[in-house]
């Protein structure tokens, strides 16, 4: 990424869209968008101070809505360009209200509320599309119950968790167990400032609250307003506490996640969904399986798929490596339903094909390995550029041109072209930038031909 | 004719498309939606089959 970044004959322009194109191969004349960041991208040094006060809590994209971001944000800590972003939908300022604090914070002077969407115009000879994939979402699979039980989280999300960087600093913390964490904070901070109040009630007056409020019960200082006051902060007191205890006691016994399970094919293999196979989500599934067991090495992890795929260089090595040394079971049969069972765990019925039974186990947390699906807004981009798809809306190729899409002199790799992984992704990127460089080179072009 | 190169989408496949185009000598101009390059990759931990970091 940093090579990109410095490159000097790399133009990057990020936060931007591409929205005209024009000519044919050799001649393009293309219209980018560059969205306003409302943040001067000379000026920024990315010194994040402006988050740091920011007052408007989001839910982090980048980690998958399992962390929070502020309205001016970088997209990830080690992101380039590493110059902040104001999310206009969020924005206090940008949407009327009174804010500006990121203004005032930044020593740069690099915020611009007044930025709008700028235009570029290019002149290139030859277009690469490499605009990936998107994670399925397993919501309308109804046996899953993706949206209903805390639990059940995708593979995308897992590896969030997983990651140092994550929002749980690499610990694989259950998402019903971060919920009552997160509530017991908001409890937390209402019964301290409550607390406050009570205490200068008890220095006035000079009794304990449960003192007071047991005489005040029983009909004393009935015409007392003062007194009144005091009684009924501490019955929101009580009403905030009490509950917190409740959930203190039930954080006690959490701990990290170790019995996990993966389903397969979540999405793809499925006639409902996407008839493929995605490739990569057997690999990935082993993989987050043998970190998890890394991180923590009580971790047992069970594989539910109808065939575990390693097609690849030392793939099938890897998968027995994950099954001798990082306690995976690989376990052949499609899941039927999960259930929620108690303290939030997901309970999975499947049938075991080998041993021809159905079966029920009970699980911390389960992995949807998603399928990979044609990113959205793909449609648009393929009418703008002028290339077509194919039924799944993946970029139509010919198998004896993987990289060439149906108008001459635009090239495409990676998953925008069908689901592969990341040696795949490079591998056909570099096939891409080489048919790509064939255009730049051509000869009757002096100029190009004396770089050559 | 012109001799650049667009490159649409900054994830792993963009970014290195990019990278051999601009070692040729070549100038490219990377067009990615979201504020920051890195695409999915970047959201990796580690990847398979070596487990190395992602990032």
């Amino acid at each position: 990424m940093l090579d990109v970044g410095r490159h000097p004959n790399i133009e990057l322009l990020a936060y931007s869209e591409v929205e005209k194109v024009e000519g044919q191969a050799g001649n393009f004349n293309v219209t980018v968008r560059r969205k306003a960041r409302y943040v001067e991208e000379d000026r920024c040094t990315g010194c994040g101070a402006c988050a740091e006060k920011c007052p408007t809590v989001v839910p982090d994209a980048f980690n998958e809505g399992l962390g929070e971001r502020r309205a001016i944000y970088a997209y990830f800590a080690q992101g380039i360009p590493s110059t902040h972003t104001i999310d206009a939908d969020h924005c206090r300022q940008l949407n009327g209200k009174k804010c500006g604090i990121c203004a005032k914070t930044c020593q740069a002077e690099a915020i611009n509320f007044e930025q709008k969407d700028r235009f570029l115009e290019l002149n290139v000879g030859a277009i690469i599309i490499a605009a990936g994939y998107d994670v399925f979402d397993p919501s309308p699979i109804p046996e899953y119950r993706y949206q209903e039980i805390a639990n059940v989280v995708t593979a995308i999300e897992f590896e969030r968790l997983l990651s140092a960087s994550g929002p749980t600093g690499g610990h694989m913390d259950r998402p019903s167990d971060r919920a009552v964490e997160a509530e017991i904070t908001v409890l937390e901070k209402k019964a301290k400032k409550s607390q406050k109040t009570l205490d200068k009630f008890e220095e006035k007056f000079g009794e304990p609250s449960a003192e007071f409020y047991e005489k005040f019960q029983a009909g004393q200082y009935k015409d007392d307003e003062d007194r009144q006051k005091w009684a009924d902060k501490y019955t929101s007191h009580l009403a905030d506490t009490e509950p917190l205890e409740v959930l203190k006691n039930k954080a006690e016994g959490f701990s990290v996640a170790k019995r996990l399970a993966f389903i397969q094919c979540v999405g793809s293999r499925d006639f409902r969904f996407y008839p493929f196979c995605s490739g990569y989500c057997c690999m990935h599934s082993i993989k987050e399986a043998m970190i998890a067991h890394e991180h923590e090495p009580e971790t047992t992890s069970s594989i539910f798929g109808m065939d575990i795929r390693a097609v690849g260089k030392g793939f099938e090595e890897y998968k027995i490596r994950g099954g001798n040394n990082s306690n995976i079971t690989y376990v052949r049969g499609r899941v039927a339903e999960i259930t929620e069972g108690p303290n939030n765990n997901p309970i999975i019925t499947y049938e075991d094909t080998r041993e021809r039974k159905v079966k029920s186990q009970e699980f911390d947390m389960v992995v949807l390995a998603t399928a990979c699906a044609p990113i959205k807004g793909i449609a648009e981009l393929a009418k703008t550029v002028g290339v077509e798809l194919d039924k799944y809306n993946f970029v139509k190729t010919s198998s004896l041109s993987p990289v060439d899409t149906t108008t001459p002199g635009i090239f495409v790799c990676g998953c925008a072209e069908s689901p592969m992984d990341v040696p795949e992704s490079v591998a056909q990127a570099s096939s891409a930038a080489e048919r790509a460089a064939e255009i730049a080179f051509q000869p009757g072009n002096e100029k190009e031909k004396a770089v050559a | 004719m012109s001799k650049d190169v667009l490159v649409i989408g900054g994830g792993i496949a963009g970014m290195q498309s990019s990278l051999d185009l601009a070692d040729m000598g070549i100038n490219v101009h990377l067009v990615e939606k979201l504020p920051s390059i890195g695409g999915k990759m970047a959201q990796l931990d580690k990847t398979f089959p070596t487990n190395d970091c992602a990032i």
